[in-house]
C-alpha cells in the first residue's frame, strides 16, 4: 500500500475482506481492483467538508477494493460474495452526491457502476430504460435526438448517472412541470442480498400492495445495487417562453407563484431570488438589481404553453424583467467553481436544501438565515426557491465563512448545518429537499422521523440482515 | 451598472473585512489563487460527459478531475510516483474535450503534464513508451522505420508525418496529385519526426531533441510553406514549437487550412450522403472547428449530416491509450462508429489517426483530401 493519507473516519473493518477480494478476483478478474490510485478515487463522493480534509491530506475513508460490473450478473456476484463474507458493498455512480453518501466508512468494496450504460427508448409507451449507470447528459441527447427529453435537469446533469438520481431522489431544474425523478421512475431492476435480482416491472400503474418502487427511489444503497430504471419520457417542447420579474418582497413572489400553481398552471422552471443572491446572479440586469428576482420558463404544446404564460403574466404581482435574465440563467447554470476557488484558501462552502409548506415558508426562510448567520464565522448566506408544488417549496440556501480561531474548518462547518437544521426543524420544514442523507445529514433524520425512523431501520435489517449494504448510510 | 461582486461587498459588510472577508476578497481581486490542478480536482467533473474515456471506461479514477486529483495526490507526496499510480494520468487522450466545458477552460492533459515529465526525469516509464523514445531516437520516426525517401526542393514541402509514411503512404501520394491540381508544386523530403509523441509521454526533453533536429532539417530545405496531412504534426509545429522557442522558418498549414484557402475556386460535384469527423487537433487546438464542414459545403449535390456529437476523439489520440491500453481506445473508436453511423455510412475526416481508428465497422471512412479528388473526377 502506497497510500499516506490519515484516515479520518476511523472504523473497524467488517468482515473477511480479503477473502472476499479473493474471491470476487475469482470471478471478475480486472473488473476487481486494488490499486492505490481506485482505492483513492473511491474514498470520497462531492462531501464538501472532506475536499477541505484531501486539501491537508486525509480521506474520509478508503475502500479495499474497487468493482467494475459490466453486466447484472457482475453485480450479483458481488451482492453474493458481500452477503457470505458480510464484508460492506458501496454503490458508487457519478459521484456527485454532496454528503457523504458514497463514503467507504467501514471499508469493504466500491460498486462502480458506470459500465451499465445501455439505453432503449419505448415510444409508444412514452419510456425509456436505462442501466443505471448511464450518464444524465447522455439520456437526454438521446432522447431529445429522437424527439422526446426526460425533462430533468440537475446541476450535476454531466457528470451523474441515473442510477445515482433515483438512489439520491435527486430533482432537476426543470421540476415544477416534470417533477422529480421519482415521478418518472417506473420501474427498476435491484440486486438486494443475499445475491438476488429483483424487477420491479415498469407498469402504468399497479395495485399490487405497497408500491416497492418508492422503497429504493431514495434508498442511497441500503437496501440494493440498482442496475437498471425505466423512466417516463414526454414529447420535446414545441414551443417555450422566458419570463423574469422583479419583485419588492420575498413573500409578494411567493406568492404569486402560489396563486400561479393554484390555478393549474405548471411552468417548467421557477426560480425566486432573494436580494443577496439577485444581486449575484443578476448584477448586469439594473431592472433586477437589489430587488427580488423570478426567472421563469413556460414550455410544452404551444396551446397549452400560451395559456399558461397568459395566467403567469396575469399572477405575478412584480415588475417584468424579460428574457435576457432568463437566457443570462440558462447560459450559466451549470458552471460550477466557487468550491475551486475558495476551499483551498480556507472558505468553507455548502449548500442546503430543504422544503416546507406555503403557510410556514416565508417564515423557514427567515429562521434559517438568522440561524446560519448567528454562527460566528459566517460570512454571508443566501437562497433561492427552485421547486415549487401545490402545497410548497423548496428553498436552497447558501453559506460561507472562514471558520474563527481556535475552530476547525469541520467544526466551524458543523455548526452551520446544525444551526440550518435546528431552524427547518423548528419552521416546520423537512432536513432535505433532494440532496438525500448521506452520512453527513443521518445525524437529524432520527428527529424528523420520530418513531418512523425505528421503521426504516426495521425494513433496512429486514432486507439486509447483515448490514452489508453500505452500512452507516442514512440509518445509524 | 454594478460590479460582479458588489453583492458580496453588501452581504460581508466592512467588519468582517478585518476577519475572515478579507481573504475572501482577494481571492475575487485575483490576489489569492490556488493552482490550476488544485482547482481542477477540486471540480465535481463537470466536464465528464464530454470526456470519451469517462464515459467508455467508466471508471471514477480516469474521469478528468479523477485525473487530477490522482496527479495532485502524487504530487503532494501522497500518492507514490510508480506504475500503477501514474496510468490513470496516462489514460488520458489529450483531446481537450473536457476545456470546453470547464468554467476555467482547463486543460486536463496540460495540467497533469508536470507529472509526466517528472515520472520520465525519474525514469518511471511504461515499457511500452520506452520502445517509442528508443524509436525517434534512433530511427527518428515514432515507428522505428527511419524514412528512405529522398530530399527535393522548391518552395511548399509536403509533410507526411509519421502516420501517413508508415500506415497511408497512398494518401500521401494523393495529397501530392491534389496539390498539383491547385498549382502547387509540393516536394517531400526523408522526414523526422515532430516530436509530439515524446511531448504527450511526458518526454519534453527527448522531445525539444526531434524538434530541433525536424525544425532544422525542414529549415534547410528552404521551403517557404509546409503543408501536412496530420493536424497533429500542424499543431506541434504550430503551437509547440514556439512554446518550446524552436524556431521553424516555413508558414505550416494543415492541408485543410491550405483547402480553405482556395476551395471556392473549385468546381465540385457529386450526389451521396457523408457526414463528417472532426479530429480534435484540427478543431481544437488548431482552432478550425468549422472548417472540415465548410469544405463538405462546397461540394454541390452532396448531403452533410451531422454527426451525433460534433466532437468526440477517436479514441487514438494522445499517442498513450492506444499503447498502453489498446483494447479502451479500440471501445471509444467503436462507440465514436455508433455516433457516426447515426449520420451516414461515409465519413470523411481529416487525420490519418482518426481514418485508420475509424473505418470498419460498416463504416467507410475517407481523409478530406481524398474525397475531394473523387468529387473532383466526377
Amino acid at each position: 500500500m502506497t497510500l499516506t493519507f490519515d484516515e479520518v473516519l476511523k472504523r473497524p473493518k467488517r468482515g473477511s475482506v480479503d477473502e472476499a477480494i479473493a474471491e470476487l478476483k475469482n470471478l471478475l478478474g480486472d473488473k476487481v481492483s486494488t490499486k492505490p490510485a481506485d482505492l483513492f478515487s473511491y474514498s470520497h463522493d462531492y462531501w464538501l467538508i472532506t475536499f477541505h480534509w484531501l486539501l491537508k491530506g486525509k480521506v474520509p475513508a478508503l475502500p479495499d477494493a474497487a468493482v467494475f460490473p459490466e453486466s447484472e450478473e457482475d453485480v450479483v456476484k458481488a451482492v453474493k460474495v458481500a452477503h457470505e463474507k458480510g464484508v460492506p458493498l458501496y454503490p458508487y455512480g457519478g459521484g456527485s452526491g454532496v454528503l457523504g453518501a458514497t463514503v467507504p466508512e467501514y471499508g469493504g468494496i466500491v460498486v462502480d457502476l458506470k459500465r451499465l450504460r445501455d439505453l432503449r427508448l419505448y415510444e409508444d409507451d412514452l419510456m425509456v430504460e436505462a442501466g443505471a449507470g448511464v450518464n444524465g447528459y447522455y439520456i437526454e441527447e438521446y432522447l431529445n435526438r429522437r424527439g422526446y427529453t426526460l425533462g430533468h435537469f440537475p446541476q450535476s446533469l454531466y457528470p451523474s448517472t441515473v442510477g445515482g438520481w433515483v438512489a439520491t431522489k435527486a430533482i432537476g431544474q426543470f421540476s415544477t412541470r416534470y417533477g422529480g425523478i421519482e415521478d418518472m421512475v417506473l420501474g427498476i431492476r435491484a440486486v438486494i442480498p443475499p445475491g438476488k435480482l429483483i424487477e420491479l416491472k415498469p407498469h402504468p400503474r399497479t395495485a399490487t400492495g405497497p408500491d416497492l418502487r418508492k422503497l429504493f427511489v431514495g434508498s442511497e444503497g441500503i437496501f440494493g445495487i440498482m442496475t437498471r430504471v425505466w423512466l417516463k419520457v414526454r414529447p420535446y417542447p414545441e414551443e417555450r417562453f422566458l419570463l423574469s420579474f422583479a419583485s419588492e418582497s420575498l413573500e409578494e413572489a411567493l406568492d404569486s407563484v402560489r396563486r400561479i400553481l393554484h390555478r393549474g398552471a405548471r411552468p417548467a422552471v421557477v426560480r425566486i431570488y432573494d436580494r443577496v443572491e439577485t444581486k449575484r446572479h443578476f448584477y448586469k440586469f439594473e431592472e433586477l438589481y437589489g430587488k427580488i428576482g423570478t426567472v421563469i420558463i413556460v414550455e410544452g404544446d404551444s396551446r397549452l404553453a400560451r395559456a399558461e404564460k397568459e395566467i403567469v403574466e396575469g399572477e405575478f404581482k412584480g415588475v417584468p424583467a424579460g428574457e435576457e435574465p432568463v437566457r443570462h440563467w440558462l447560459k450559466t447554470r451549470f458552471n460550477v467553481k466557487e468550491i475551486s476557488e475558495f476551499a483551498p484558501i480556507g472558505v468553507v462552502i455548502d449548500t442546503i436544501e430543504v422544503a416546507v409548506n406555503w403557510s410556514r415558508a416565508a417564515e423557514l426562510y427567515g429562521n434559517v438565515i438568522r440561524a446560519m448567520k448567528s454562527v460566528k464565522g459566517t460570512l454571508m448566506a443566501s437562497a433561492h426557491a427552485s421547486h415549487f408544488y401545490d402545497q410548497g417549496v423548496c428553498f436552497y440556501f447558501t453559506f460561507a465563512g472562514v471558520p474563527p480561531k481556535g475552530r476547525s474548518a469541520e467544526e466551524f462547518y458543523n455548526a452551520v448545518w446544525d444551526a440550518a437544521m435546528r431552524a427547518t426543524l423548528d419552521s416546520g420544514g423537512t432536513i432535505s429537499h433532494h440532496h438525500g442523507i448521506g452520512r453527513h445529514r443521518r445525524g437529524w433524520l432520527a428527529e424528523e422521523l420520530g418513531d418512523a425512523y425505528e421503521v426504516l431501520r426495521k425494513i433496512k435489517l429486514a432486507i439486509d440482515e447483515k448490514d452489508v449494504m453500505n452500512p452507516g448510510n442514512m440509518v445509524m | 451598472m454594478p460590479g460582479k461582486w458588489d453583492w458580496l461587498k453588501d452581504e460581508i459588510g466592512f467588519s468582517n473585512l478585518l476577519t475572515g472577508g478579507r481573504m475572501i476578497f482577494k481571492v475575487v481581486q485575483g490576489k489569492l489563487s490556488a493552482d490550476d490542478l488544485t482547482k481542477c480536482a477540486l471540480c465535481p467533473n463537470m466536464c465528464r460527459h464530454a470526456c470519451p474515456v469517462s464515459i467508455v471506461e467508466g471508471r471514477e479514477t480516469t474521469s478528468p478531475a479523477g485525473k487530477a486529483r490522482v496527479a495532485l495526490m502524487i504530487r503532494e507526496g501522497r500518492l507514490e510516483l510508480n506504475l500503477d499510480n501514474l496510468e490513470p494520468l496516462y489514460t488520458c487522450l489529450g483531446c481537450d474535450l473536457c476545456t470546453l466545458y470547464c468554467p476555467f477552460e482547463f486543460s486536463v492533459a496540460d495540467l497533469i503534464q508536470p507529472v509526466k515529465e517528472e515520472a520520465v526525469n525519474m525514469g518511471v516509464v511504461f515499457e511500452e513508451f520506452r520502445k517509442v523514445f528508443e524509436n525517434l531516437e534512433t530511427s527518428g520516426d515514432v515507428y522505428g522505420n527511419a524514412d528512405s525517401g529522398t530530399d527535393g526542393s522548391g518552395k511548399v514541402l509536403y509533410f507526411k508525418g509519421c502516420t501517413v509514411r508508415n500506415e497511408r503512404p497512398e494518401l500521401a501520394e494523393k495529397t501530392l496529385v491534389l496539390l498539383e491540381k491547385l498549382g502547387y508544386e509540393a516536394f517531400t523530403i526523408s522526414e523526422t519526426c515532430c516530436g509530439l509523441p515524446a511531448y504527450n509521454l511526458g518526454n519534453t526533453e527527448l522531445f525539444k531533441k526531434v524538434a530541433k533536429r525536424t525544425a532544422e532539417r525542414l529549415n534547410a530545405t528552404g521551403a517557404e510553406l509546409i503543408v501536412t496531412s496530420c493536424p497533429s504534426c500542424a499543431y506541434t509545429f504550430h503551437v509547440l514549437y514556439p512554446k518550446y522557442g524552436i524556431k521553424l522558418k516555413p508558414q505550416v498549414l494543415h492541408i485543410t487550412e491550405l483547402l480553405g484557402e482556395v476551395i471556392g475556386g473549385l468546381k465540385l460535384k457529386g450526389a451521396g450522403t457523408v457526414t463528417y469527423h472532426n479530429p480534435c487537433k484540427l478543431a481544437l487546438h488548431l482552432g478550425r472547428r468549422g472548417l472540415l464542414k465548410s469544405l463538405l459545403e462546397n461540394v454541390e449535390g452532396l448531403e452533410i449530416r451531422e454527426p451525433r456529437r460534433e466532437l468526440f476523439c477517436c479514441g487514438h489520440g494522445g499517442s498513450a491509450v492506444s499503447r498502453l491500453k489498446p483494447e479502451l481506445a479500440e471501445e471509444i473508436a467503436a462507440e465514436r462508429r455508433k455516433q457516426l453511423r447515426d449520420g451516414a455510412a461515409r465519413v470523411v475526416t481529416a487525420c490519418p489517426s482518426c481514418e485508420l481508428a475509424l473505418n470498419g465497422d460498416g463504416l467507410e471512412v475517407l481523409d478530406i483530401v481524398e474525397f475531394l479528388l473523387e468529387r473532383m473526377e466526377e
